[in-house]
This record gives C-alpha cells, structure tokens and sequence, in this order.
C-alpha cells in the first residue's frame, strides 16, 4: 500500500470535509469507508440546512440551495390543523390557527426570544472551543470573548438567558402560551433527537442549540443531503484523495502512545503517522484503540458518555397519492409535526425512559406524492433485544389512518437506532453521536481530556459528530480539527 | 431506648470477635471498613513488645480481597499498576501501588498469584470500583471475597517458630514475598511470608469457619511463648519503624482527596522503585513519565529528631524558620531507642543527612512544652533486621 500523510476513518460529511479541506493543504489523505456508499449517518436526512457557509467557502463546494420549505404544519386530533408560514427573513406568518391572537403574539415573541439567544450562542459555536486553564492566550482571549457576546446581550435578555438555559420547554412554554397545538410544535424543535421530554431540565438548551446550528427555529432546510455529499466528495476527487470503500477497520496500531497506522478487518495494514477517526466517541476509544492503552479516568468518561439514540427513521409507500385530512392541498410540501401537546410529548418520553418504544408515538415527517419519510419519536436503542416492529407499523398506522384520507399503505421500512449502530459503526445510534446537553458540549465534548479534537494517542485525532459542535451536518468539525492538526 | 438510636446496624463482627472480644480488656475498637478491630486490647506498649519480643496476632479480616480470574488476569492487574507484574509466578506475591490518570497514587497493596489465571488483590481500601473500571476490554472477573477469607497477622521473631511446633512443615523454607498450602490443627490455611511490621512474620488466611481453631492454635504455647492479640495502635508503631506508608495517613489516596494538590505520586512518596515505564500501557503511565522529568516539590523522608519527644502533627521548617513541610507520623522508637518520623520535606532537603527542624508540641500535665528540635534526613526504613528475609527463617 501507498503511504499517506493522513488516514481518515469514515467517511461522513466530517471525513469527506476534513479530507478535502487537509488534501487542499498539500497532504496526501486516503478515506476508509465501511460502506460502499459515502455519507454514513447523514444519509438518513432527506435535508439539511445546517452546512456552514464557512465550509462551503473553505472548500469551494457548489450547492444548488432550493427553495426553502414555507410551511410548518402542526397536526390536531380535531382536524384544526395550525400551519404556520415562514418567510425568506425567518419571519412567521398564521396561515391556519385555532389559537387566540393574544397567543399568536406571545408565540411570536417567544421565537423572537429564542432566536436573540440562539444568535448569541451561535458565535461560539464555529471556532475551536478554548481549554479552560490552558495558560494560552489565545483561549483566554476566547474564553472573554464568549463572555462578552452574553454580556452584550444587555442585562435584561442576559438574566433572561441565564434563567432559561437550564429549564425545560414546558414551562417556558405554558408560562406564555395557552394553545396546546402551539406547544407542541415548539417542544418538538426541542426534543427531537434528544434523550429529553419537554419537561426535562436543559430542553430549552437543546431548542437554542439546534436553532444556533441550523440558522433557524424550524430547521425548514433548503440543502439535499445528498447534493451536500455528492459536492463535498466530488471535491475530494479534485484535490486527488483516494478512497478505499466497502472496508471496515479493525483497529488502530499504536506504538508508544502513538498512531503507526491502522489495521483493516481483512488483515491488511496501511501505516500512516496522522489519523483523523470520525467515529463516535465510544467507538473509536472503546474498539478503535482498546481500553487496554486508556487511563481508567477516561474510559469511565468514554463510557459515561450518553449516546442512546431514540429517533427512528420510517419511510412509508402508500398506494394513492396523500391528502391531509380538513389541509388545503398547497400545504402538502410543509413539514409536518404530530407532536398535539406537551402532555402527549412527555407521555411517550416515560417510554423511553424504561427503555420501551413509545406506543403513542410523535412524528415529523415530509409528504412526496406516495411516499412519506418520517423521524420518529421515541423508539429508544436497546442494549439487548429489539423492538417490535410490527407494532411501531400499526401504531403509526393509527395516528396517520386519522389524518389521511382513504389511501392504503403499501410498504413500510424502518430504521431503529439498533440498526443504525450497525449499519454506520455509531454506538448507540445517536444521530448526533452523543446527547447534546450542558455536560456534553463545548470545551468538554466529547468529555474532559479528549477536548479540541485532540486524544491521548499521538497523532490520533477525532472530529465526529460527538466533537464540538456536535452533530447535525455542518462539517465545522471537521474544519476545526484539520487546523488543529495543521498547528502541530 | 435502642429504638432511639441513630444507627440500624451495628459494625460487623470479624470471625475472631468472639476472641477478639474476650481478649479486648479495654473495648476499645477500631471502624475499619466496617467492622470492628481493637485498637488496643489492654496495653499498646505490651502489644508493640510481643510483636518485636516474641508474637503478636493481628486480625486483619477487614483488608479487601479482589479475585481476579480470567485468562488476561495478569495482564489486567499490568494494566492497573505501575510495577512490572506480568511475569509473576504462582506462589508468588508482589507489592504494588496503583495510580490515576494524574499519576497520583490510589492506594497500595499486595497481589497474590495463586494461578496464572488465577490473581488476588490486597488492600487496606476499598477498590472495587476501580479495578471494574479498569477492566474494561480485559477478559477477567473481579470478585469482592473480603467475607470468605478470615486473615491474622503473624508477626515476631518468634512466629516461625510456633507455626514450626504447631506442625506446620518446612514453614521456616518459606520465602518472604511467597506463600503456601499449609495445616494448622487440621484447618487447612494458606500462609504468607508477607507483614507489615518490618520483621519476620506471616500472614494467615483461612475459612471463616475455621477462624476459632487457627486463633487457639496460635496461643497454645503461651506457658513458654507469649504470644499476644495486638490491636492497631501496636501495628502502627511497628509500621511506622518500618518505614511502611498507608493511605489517608501519609498520603491522601487520590479517588478520595477532594484537593488536587494534596494528591501523591509515587516518586513524591519515593517509591520509584515500584515504577517501571517501559512495560505496557498502564493508568497513569503518560503522567508518570512527565513526571519523573521534572523537578520534585516535595517528598516523604524519614526524620530522625532530637531528643525523645515524640514529633506528632509537627511542623518542619528549614534553618532560616521558613515551613517547608509536616510530619505525617512519629513515634519514640523502643526497639531503637531513637525519636523517629515520617514527613514531607522540599525539594532543598530530600537528600539523607539533610537538616531540618521540627516544632514539637510536648503536653506536660496540662501544659505544652514547645521544642525546636533539629532532624536529620534519613531513609524510612528505621528497623531493618536480617530476621526479615532469612531462610530457613529462625526458628
């Protein structure tokens, strides 16, 4: 085999971005795949609109953005569905609303709330989160700097951050509001993807956060995923990376506390002294390098690490072409929530809490002609045995068989975090490798002594999902790691 | 009236108590991991002279036992200390210390290697926690057996001696740091040339059910021999003249010292000799060897101190009065007739022969008597007699 400056395990939009953004830089990358296709976790969202545009400049990516979804659609047991239109400049229009004006308005200002803050934490979110008591000045520097752009905020939206970051989105919620169709579609944002129920503490974290990396409260994305992919590798083809597909890495080779190289599942070894694993966490500490070269301190952080993923990805054929119940048919292209009320939200949370599916489950999903893709929520990854799917199907059925008139499904298709694990290598199967709350982000993601995409093996470095800042397809981690790497 | 009481369980009884209590004049008892052990029996300066005169018996039931089996077993405990264990033997037993990702040592203790897959911890803490964690990618099973095992102290010049007339063959050909199948009165017993006294003596582990015969036997020559119960406070004094460190005495171990600094490594404990950074990956490896390239602030030492009062708690100050340490543990030496300590000097005093002085609180009948006493730097190890590792061992 050829020699490489670097190796890069998997390849994600974080591989396929470190790849072309190192081999820009003059180095000579070799991405290992396991599966024959590129693009790993992120296959599974038909859309995006979380790539930063830094990346998109950095790697000189075309993407054609189209148009962005318009409407949100919150669906109701009683047919008054509220859809809620969004604009160009993010600002929300009722289009359809049960709710009293007063609510509409204090709704509004509530997003208007939750956007100010989302903006602040935003501009941490892009650089390499500084090391607290490094003695470097220039994490110092950022560490101000973070401190000022809270400050800035004034002292009123300041306490008013202060006070909400830690609370859960119930109360926020039905301090505000009153209609329950409102709430919901708000404590969705917040808990989809999350190991949360709308009254867990930090819910209202993870809502700033997923608005912070998505640009948007509602996440109506304007990117397909695979165009994202499809550019970023085709990029990786200019710079002449080279690929090694459909091959599973067993582990790595370390020699005195430093990468030599990597051993593939057929045996063979590639050398290489950099290795970049965009793997979970778990994965690359626990399998890639063994518990046996780790301090006890940090294999009980490794595994103290909470990745149990509880979103479901189900796609759905039905015979005849879909039509919402008491919606006009314009609306068809909106995004779609059934989330009714938080009660109903954090009923199927307690579920997921005893590691069962949830048996009145929520859904987000899309409407194409026939088909529907939806994420469903809670079906919790379990650590032995599987769920039923059979019954996760007439589940579904009886909340969509209320909505859509007389049609008939033909296919049903699901992907539960257990088979997500296996399909891409994430522990868990957690879309975003790791649960994003306060414990597990910025300087301490993944955990304390594995910060600024470094590890304790030598020229090992991670820059997955479960790096800041965190998932969701926006390829900063990769970006940041790779200048990390090129400082050394 | 008892239902008054703050507590529900009373501490636990050793399988020796119902000796232990009888012999326990003064009931005066110890907590150590939940059961009870004298403290003192009738008289500590009594205990301490049987243990360096003739024997002392110790019940030292309390001290975690870990199994470890599994076929990685020693290649679990490499990874969890710092000393080179991977070529241990059966019968073999080794002293070891484990460290933190800090390089800051938990706790010390002794392993056993009854098979090649077949190893067990001995220490004074508990550990289980830890080893668990630590075993994490190693196929072992750690198992507490603390409760299956009663264990005795054995230790004087005279112990070989009684095991010799209690029958038990070619104990005085047992090596130190070695241990063996043996008979006491029927009772099968597994014995270890292994103590913390400095001095020749045994450790005995048996059945609990056992426990009352192998306890009997020990006492059965005591028209001749006088063999006495010792309680802790006698084992600390022959602890501390043999210059044997313990946890959260002399140093915090670091899974319960909340303040960083006052955590320990081993080259500040000066047992570098227990380091090998050439084997394997093991905890705290990286930070060892950062480590031991830089400059040591501060180190354990012994003291030898002027005059005869006891330095207890005292602190060290070089000749211009400035503080440069503490003394962990101090004692008038009987044996050595010399005022002895253990304490943590700077970096400008760790060599022997260094001088430096200690501020002695005497009481005397209700007043301190205050002493600026001169003390020489020397090595921790005060009582060292040629007893300890002879073989055959004296009989």
């Amino acid at each position: 085999m050829k020699n490489f400056d670097i190796i890069i395990i998997g390849a994600g939009p974080n591989g396929l971005s470190a790849a072309s953004y190192l081999s820009k830089s003059g180095k000579k990358v070799l991405v290992v795949e396991k599966n024959e296709k590129v693009g790993g976790l992120a296959l599974y969202a038909d859309s995006s609109s979380s790539l930063s545009k830094k990346v998109i400049d950095q790697l000189g990516l075309k993407i054609n953005a189209r148009k962005k979804r318009t409407f949100v659609t919150s669906l109701n047991d009683s047919f008054n569905h509220t859809v809620l239109e969004i604009d160009e400049n993010n600002s929300i229009k009722f289009n359809e609303c049960e709710a009293s004006l007063e609510d509409q308005n204090s709704f509004l200002k509530l997003v208007k709330k939750y956007n100010l803050f989302a903006k602040t934490l935003s501009s941490f979110m892009f650089n390499t989160p500084p090391r607290v008591k490094s003695g470097n000045k220039s994490d110092l520097w950022q560490l101000i700097s973070m401190g000022w752009k809270v400050r800035k905020l004034g002292k009123k939206n300041m306490r008013e951050l202060l006070r909400v970051i830690g609370l859960n989105i119930a109360d926020d919620l039905e301090d505000n509001l009153t209609n329950d169709n409102l709430m919901g579609i708000l404590c969705n944002e917040a808990v989809l993807g999350s190991n949360l129920g709308p009254r867990s503490p930090g819910s209202i974290l993870t809502l700033l956060y997923s608005n912070a990396i998505n640009g948007s409260i509602f996440r109506n994305n304007n990117l397909d995923t695979e165009q994202i992919i499809s550019s970023i590798e085709q990029s990786c083809h200019d710079r002449g990376v080279e690929f090694l597909k459909s091959s599973e890495v067993k582990k790595l080779l370390i020699n005195n506390e430093t990468v030599t190289g990597i051993e593939m599942n057929d045996q063979n070894i590639i050398e290489s002294s950099t290795i970049i694993s965009t793997l979970d966490p778990k994965t690359t500490y626990l399998n890639l390098i063994g518990a046996d070269r780790l301090d006890t301190d940090l294999i009980r952080r490794v595994t103290n690490f909470r990745s149990k993923g509880n979103v479901a990805k189900v796609k759905i054929e039905f015979k005849n072409i879909i039509k919402i119940k008491n919606l006009d048919e314009k609306y068809i292209g909106s995004k779609f929530i059934y989330a009714p009320n938080i009660k109903y939200i954090e009923h199927a949370f307690n579920n997921n809490k005893y590691n069962n599916y949830s048996k009145k489950p929520c859904l987000e999903f899309y409407i194409d002609n026939k088909n529907i893709s939806a994420n469903l929520y809670y079906i919790p990854y379990l650590k032995n045995g599987s769920h039923d799917k059979k019954e996760i199907e007439s589940n579904i059925q009886l909340i969509l068989n209320n909505f859509i008139d007389n049609n008939e499904l033909i296919k049903f298709e699901i992907d539960t975090p257990n088979e997500m694990e296996k399909k891409y290598n994430t522990s868990g199967g957690h879309w975003h490798h790791g649960d994003m709350e306060i414990d597990q982000l910025l300087m301490i993601r993944p955990f304390y002594g594995s910060a600024q995409y470094e590890t304790p093996i030598n020229g090992l470095y991670i820059c997955g999902a479960g790096t800041h800042p965190g998932g969701g397809i926006t390829g900063i981690n990769a970006i940041n790691a790779s200048k990390q790497l090129l400082k050394k | 009236m008892n239902k008054n009481l703050s507590y529900k369980k009373p501490l636990l009884e050793t399988p020796f108590h119902e000796r232990t209590l009888e012999a326990c004049y003064n009931n005066d008892w110890y907590r150590w991991a939940g059961y009870k052990i004298a403290k003192e029996y009738s008289s500590t300066e009594l205990e301490y002279t049987s243990m360096r005169n003739t024997a002392g018996v110790i019940d030292i039931t309390p001290m975690h036992k870990y199994d470890i089996k599994g076929v990685q077993a020693r290649e679990f405990v490499n990874k969890l200390v710092t000393r080179d264990v991977s070529k241990i033997q059966p019968n073999q037993i080794m002293y070891i210390i484990w460290c933190n990702e800090d390089g800051n040592v938990i706790d010390d203790g002794t392993v056993f290697c009854l098979k090649e897959d077949h190893l067990r911890i001995m220490c004074a803490e508990r550990n289980l926690n830890w080893f668990t964690d630590t075993a994490t990618g190693f196929n072992v099973k750690i198992q507490d057996i603390t409760e299956t095992i009663a264990a005795l102290a054995f230790q004087g010049p005279l112990s070989c001696k009684i095991l010799n007339l209690l029958n038990v063959t070619n104990i005085e050909n047992l090596q130190p740091f070695k241990f063996g199948n043996y008979q006491i009165n029927k009772s099968d017993v597994l014995i270890s040339r292994t103590g913390f006294s400095g001095d020749l003596g045994y450790e005995i582990w048996c059945n609990p059910a056992d426990a009352l015969n192998v306890w009997d036997s020990l006492f059965k020559f005591n028209r001749d021999y006088k063999v006495l119960p010792a309680g802790m406070n006698s084992l600390d004094m022959v602890r501390i003249e043999a210059g044997f460190i313990q946890p959260n005495a002399d140093f915090m171990s670091a899974e319960q010292a909340l303040r960083p600094n006052r955590m320990k490594n081993p080259y500040e404990l000066g047992l570098s000799w227990l380091v090998n950074l050439e084997k394997n990956y093991f905890t705290g490896k990286k930070a060892l060897k950062k480590i031991k390239n830089s400059k040591l602030n501060k180190k354990l030492v012994g003291l030898d101190i002027q005059g005869d009062k006891p330095a207890n708690g005292s602190v060290l100050y070089d000749s211009n009065k400035k503080e440069i340490g503490i003394v962990t543990a101090a004692m008038w030496s009987p044996t050595l007739k010399s005022n002895i300590a253990m304490g943590y000097v700077d970096s400008n005093h760790m060599k022997l022969g260094s001088k430096v002085y200690a501020e002695i609180y005497h009481p005397e009948e209700l007043e301190y008597k205050k002493i600026w006493a001169e003390c020489e730097v020397v090595k921790k190890q005060f009582f060292n007699n040629n007893r300890k590792n002879a073989i055959p061992a004296y009989i």
